[in-house]
C-alpha cells in the first residue's frame, strides 16, 4: 500500500526540506518506536500528534473499506485483528504520556512554561495542555480541602517540593545512527565516554542520552 | 513491559506459510501487502497473520531455517564455547519459537526436540546474563553493551538491574551534608518514578 501520506509529509517538510514519502507500513514502524520511547523515557517526550493522526487516520480509512466487505471473506478477520493492533499501540501510547502528565503535573507545567517563553517546540498537544492544568486545579483543590481540616500543616513548604522525572534512571537503547563520544555518566566528573555504531545496543544513564533520543538517533527498547 | 508486549513487536517478523485454500487477491493489510494466496505456494506473511491463519485451518507454516535440530544444535554449542553472547539468528527467536510452536506443532517434525534446545539455549544465556549482571555490579559500571542481546531477554532483566544501577550511583553521589531535607524529598520522588514507569 504506497500511500502518500500527505499531512505528515507536509509536516515533516516544515521541518526540514527533505522530500519524505512514508508508505504505510513506515508510519506503523515509526509508531511503533515513538510508543517504545514514551514507555521507557522517564521524562515526557515531545508529542508525535502527527504521526498518532496519520496513523488514526489509515485506521478509519481502512475501517471504512471493511463494512464494504462481505462477512464471509477470512481476511476481514485479519485487517480486523490489525487495526485493533494498532489501536492497542496508540492508545497505550497516549496512556503513558497521560500517566506521567498525572504524575509529574508540577514539574511538566512549569517546563512547557518555559519553553514558551524560550519560543521553543511544546512538547504536550493542545488537548495535553489542557488535561494538565485541569489536573492541576483540581489536585490543588483537592489539597486545599484536605489540610483546611489540620491548620497549621506547612502546605505552602509542601507545595515547593515537586515531583520530577528522575533523569539519571538507566534506560537499554539502540543507535539507530552511528553516534561518536557519548559521555556515560553527566553527573560524575570522569569523561568516561562510549561510541555507539549503528545498531549497537547498550544501557546507559536517561540523561546521557536525552537529545539523541529526541533527535531519533537511538532508540529506547 | 509485559512479555506479551514484546511478542506484539516480534510479531510482525516475517514468516512463510503454505496456504491451504486458494485465493487471487492480495491481502492488503495497512502495514504492508501479502499474497497472492495460492494452495500450496509458500508466501511470506507477518507471524500474527500466520498464527490467526493457521488456526482458522487455512495454511501450513513453514518453520523458519533457524528453527532445525542441527542449526539449533550449533547455535546451541557454539553458546556455550563462547563467553560473550553469541548473535542469534532472529532478534525475536523466543517469541517465534513460542508462537509457531504452540500453534503449528503439526508443521514442524520433531517439534518437542526443538522446544527443548531453544529453552537449553534460552537457560544457557540465561545464566550468561547473570553473571554478566554480577561481574558489571562488582566491577561498578555505570554502562554495558547488551547488542546481541534479544528484546525479550533484555526485558526480563529490566525490572532489576536499571534500577540496581540506579541505586548504585545514588550512593555513590550521596552527599551527607547537602541537607536532608531535600534528600528526603528527592528520594521520594525518585523511588516513584522508578516504580511507575520501568515496568
Amino acid at each position: 500500500m504506497d500511500l502518500e501520506l500527505e499531512d505528515l509529509e507536509n509536516t515533516i517538510q516544515d521541518d526540514d526540506d527533505d522530500n519524505v514519502q512514508l508508505t504505510s507500513a513506515e508510519l506503523i514502524e515509526m509508531m511503533e518506536e515513538v510508543w517504545v520511547n514514551e514507555k521507557f523515557a522517564p521524562e515526557i517526550l515531545p508529542h508525535k500528534q502527527e504521526v498518532v493522526d496519520c496513523v488514526l487516520g489509515q485506521i478509519s480509512y481502512m475501517e471504512k473499506n471493511l463494512e464494504t466487505l462481505p462477512s464471509t471473506d477470512f481476511k476481514k478477520g485479519i485487517h480486523q485483528l490489525e487495526v485493533d493492533r494498532i489501536r492497542f499501540l496508540v492508545a497505550s501510547y497516549l496512556r503513558h504520556r497521560l500517566e506521567k502528565i498525572e504524575t509529574y503535573v508540577l514539574h511538566i507545567l512549569k517546563e512547557e512554561e518555559q519553553r514558551g517563553e524560550r519560543e521553543e517546540e511544546l512538547y504536550l498537544t493542545e488537548a495535553e495542555q489542557q488535561f494538565a492544568i485541569k489536573y492541576k486545579q483540581d489536585l490543588e483543590q483537592h489539597f486545599e480541602n484536605a489540610t483546611n481540616f489540620y491548620p497549621g500543616l506547612p502546605f505552602e513548604d509542601w507545595k515547593s517540593h515537586i515531583v520530577a522525572p528522575n533523569m539519571n534512571s538507566f534506560v537499554f537503547l539502540k543507535a539507530k545512527t552511528a553516534v561518536e563520544g557519548v559521555v556515560i555518566d553527566p553527573s560524575r566528573d570522569d569523561d568516561e565516554v562510549a561510541d555507539l555504531t549503528v545498531g549497537s545496543q547498550m544501557i546507559l544513564s536517561y540523561n546521557s542520552v536525552t537529545d539523541l533520543v529526541k533527535k531519533g538517533d537511538v532508540q529506547l527498547i | 513491559m509485559d512479555p506479551e508486549e514484546v511478542e506484539f513487536l516480534g510479531e510482525k517478523q516475517l514468516v512463510t506459510i503454505v496456504p491451504l485454500t486458494t485465493d487471487d487477491d492480495y491481502l492488503k493489510l495497512i502495514s504492508g501487502d501479502f499474497g497472492p494466496f495460492r494452495m500450496g505456494m509458500p508466501v511470506k506473511v507477518p507471524l500474527w497473520v500466520a498464527v490467526q491463519l493457521k488456526r482458522q485451518k487455512h495454511c501450513k507454516i513453514q518453520p523458519p531455517d533457524w528453527m532445525e535440530i542441527e542449526t539449533l544444535e550449533a547455535i546451541k554449542n557454539e553458546e556455550k564455547l563462547s563467553r560473550n553472547f553469541t548473535k542469534m539468528p532472529s532478534k525475536f527467536y523466543m517469541v517465534e519459537a513460542k508462537q509457531i510452536l504452540g500453534c503449528a506443532s503439526d508443521d514442524i517434525s520433531r517439534a518437542d526436540e526443538i522446544r527443548t534446545i531453544i529453552k537449553d539455549i534460552w537457560d544457557i544465556r540465561m545464566s550468561k546474563l547473570r553473571s554478566s549482571i554480577d561481574l558489571l555490579v562488582r566491577n561498578n559500571g555505570a554502562s554495558a553493551v547488551v547488542t546481541n542481546l534479544t528484546l525479550m531477554e533484555i526485558n526480563s532483566i529490566r525490572p532489576i538491574l536499571p534500577h540496581t544501577l540506579d541505586q548504585i550511583r545514588r550512593m555513590k553521589n550521596f552527599k551527607p551534608f547537602h541537607g536532608w531535607r531535600s534528600q528526603d524529598t528527592s528520594f521520594v520522588s525518585d523511588s516513584r518514578s522508578s516504580t511507575s514507569f520501568h515496568s
